[in-house]
């Protein structure tokens, strides 16, 4: 039921890109179109499922004073977190080229470019300040990844739909990409507030 | 008299180089005659309705609830009182009242938003689009009816501006733009919109004691005509009855569940709208005549409406069977006559711009609202009422959905297409 919780909070909830505008370069880049965003959040939805619970043992059992070396290595935490999310990169990168070698085309620079999306290394850092134990970081990552997806995949969508609207010259591309992100995050913040734990403790 | 009509027009039209004048002038014609200039070539549509007619049946949908409401603002503030409790006594009183409170709210809404409006149409050169026709005739039914005017302003300014005039003006809006001025208040301004305070017009605080406040134009305007004619006037000096809560249903529910509301309101009183709440959306009997009207007259596609009410339906039921808060608990036939449920299903989300195109993602954005806007008011504790923001949030979905129907739809056809051409 915690896993639930988690996952319901973090991809709706509290969004990583609509709540806390993290991961912001990457979603206003790629989000021209539905099926380049679709890609790249399946993406995101991977590398954060994947990296949270490695970074979440490295953590526990490497860095932490009662881990296997024995003294406290928090200092390291970011390169390795990094070092981390960096070879799943390479991974999913692998994958992509291999089998949709026209997705890897459209998606360009921003693939190897999730390494510095801060949603990842956020979410990882998130895990920290939250103290979650193994299968919550599992759902943050699943969750955060999912609501990420959906984001991008409405605005692209939002995006492709405007591109026949007489939008005044100046606000072309980019200034509307941040007005509707704006607007976006508003009609998320329907859902701030419903704490999923509250109600399943009531039962 | 339609002559007359059409010759008075001709003559004050001012020369095309003139371009607010003839703005303004191309509005008002088009909004008495429909324009006689037709398709030529390969467009052809089978109605005749143009765009402002369409509207204007919306607005027509709405007048029944203006009406209501303008009486209803009266009868809440001398109920509170303990005045004229029965609901035709001192009937003048009580639209007069109505009357102070909504006409301002009425001219505020259309000044600026008419104004922005018209602004954008001369700057771009075109004639003025007629959509804020009916934002303009939404707004003031979804206001408190003590809203402050500066603040209606704002929020309407900023639903004009960056909601419509940035996507490129009417019909290219992603989300309803009556809803984003009221969303605007509601993040902005949160103690002018909601709470047990605000849905009684003339006091700063519903606490039984308070005093009620006139403003100057009741006390030195109107009730010295009103005592020369003869009649009762305002009584400056009532305060409120003791007892008195203004809670909503809604509040009432949140708190003690259906046997809470039963207590204070009766069911035939939410069916007619004898209650608290926004201006335009507490009479559910009138709002189902506007759902019909629209419905009768193609207006509004009842794919929205009937999927809206099944997915709230089904939340509501679901409610019920887990049922851990008393709020859960309310039956779930009684969701419906509480709050703005219906009012949304007929006005809000039925806007052709902003919902999905296609029949299917009709019928799935429909059925979402229903769904989340009854999670969003029941399991909510933050927001008492949640199709404002329910509708919002499936705003920003509808393009998607759109965008997967069209895409399963082509996949479907290429699919028959290949069995026929090898076939």
């Amino acid at each position: 039921m915690e896993f639930i919780n988690i996952f319901i909070k973090a991809a709706f909830v509290e969004n990583l890109v609509l709540a806390y505008f993290l991961g912001m370069c990457s979603y206003l880049a790629v989000s021209k179109t539905v099926k380049t965003a679709f890609g790249l959040g399946l993406a995101v939805i991977f590398v954060l499922g994947v990296t949270m619970p490695i970074n979440w043992l490295i953590n526990t059992f490497l860095l932490s004073e009662s881990g296997v070396f024995g003294i406290d290595l928090t200092f390291l935490r970011f390169i390795l977190f990094i070092a981390v999310i960096a070879s799943m990169v390479q991974l999913v990168e692998m994958i992509v080229e291999k089998f949709s070698p026209s997705l890897y085309n459209a998606l360009g620079i921003f693939l190897p470019l999730i390494t510095v999306n801060c949603a990842i290394l956020g979410g990882s850092l998130f895990m920290v300040s939250r103290e979650y134990n193994f299968s919550d970081s599992l759902a943050f990552g699943l969750g955060g990844g999912f609501g990420w997806f959906l984001a991008i995949i409405a605005i692209a969508a939002i995006r492709e739909k405007i591109k026949y609207s007489n939008v005044p010259a100046p606000l072309r591309g980019l200034g509307m990409a941040f007005i509707l992100t704006g607007l976006m995050g508003l009609a998320f913040l329907s859902l701030t507030g419903i704490d999923p734990a509250a109600l399943t403790a009531a039962k | 008299m339609k002559q007359a009509l059409l010759n008075l027009f001709r003559k004050i039209e001012p020369s095309k180089e003139k371009k607010l004048l003839h703005t303004a002038y191309d509005a008002f014609f088009t909004f008495a005659f429909a324009p006689n200039e037709t398709t030529h070539g390969g467009v052809h549509i089978r109605d005749g309705m143009d765009l402002k007619r369409t509207m204007v049946h919306v607005v027509l949908a709405l007048q029944l609830c203006y009406v209501f409401g303008t009486w209803n603002i009266g009868h809440q503030h001398f109920v509170a009182l303990g005045e004229h409790t029965a609901p035709l006594a001192g009937l003048h009183l009580k639209i007069l009242y109505g009357l102070v409170k909504l006409i301002p709210i009425f001219i505020v809404a259309h000044v600026v938003g008419l104004g922005i409006e018209f602004f954008y149409a001369a700057r771009k050169g075109h004639s003025v689009e007629e959509g804020f026709l009916v934002s303009g005739a939404l707004i003031p039914l979804i206001m408190p009816p003590d809203i402050p005017l500066w603040i209606l302003g704002i929020s309407v300014a900023f639903a004009v501006i960056i909601g419509k005039e940035a996507f490129g003006g009417t019909g290219m809006n992603i989300w309803n733009i009556a809803l984003l001025s009221r969303v605007f208040i509601f993040f902005a301004y949160p103690t002018t919109i909601s709470g047990d305070d605000v849905w009684v017009a003339g006091f700063s605080s519903t606490t039984p004691g308070s005093v009620v406040e006139y403003g100057w134009f009741v006390t030195s305007v109107l009730n010295p005509i009103l005592a020369t004619i003869g009649s009762a006037t305002f009584n400056v000096q009532s305060a409120i009855v003791d007892g008195y809560t203004g809670a909503t249903p809604l509040s009432l529910a949140s708190q003690g569940g259906w046997e809470n509301v039963t207590a204070t309101y009766s069911s035939s009183a939410m069916l007619w709208g004898a209650i608290p709440g926004s201006v335009g959306e507490t009479s559910k009997v009138l709002v189902v005549l506007g759902i019909i009207f629209l419905i009768v007259t193609k207006i509004a596609d009842w794919r929205i409406i009937v999927s809206f009410l099944v997915g709230a339906a089904v939340t509501g039921m679901l409610m019920n069977l887990w049922g851990v808060t008393v709020f859960m608990q309310v039956p779930w036939y009684n969701q419906f006559i509480m709050g703005s449920l219906l009012f949304a299903a007929a006005f809000m989300a039925t806007d052709p711009v902003t919902a999905s195109a296609t029949p299917t993602g009709k019928l799935i954005y429909g059925f979402m609202i229903g769904f989340i806007g009854m999670v969003v008011r029941v399991l909510n504790p933050a927001y008492p009422e949640g199709w404002m923001l329910a509708i919002l949030f499936m705003n920003t979905f509808s393009a998607l959905i759109d965008h997967y129907v069209l895409e399963a739809n082509m996949k479907r056809r290429m699919k028959r297409a290949v069995v026929t051409a090898t076939a």
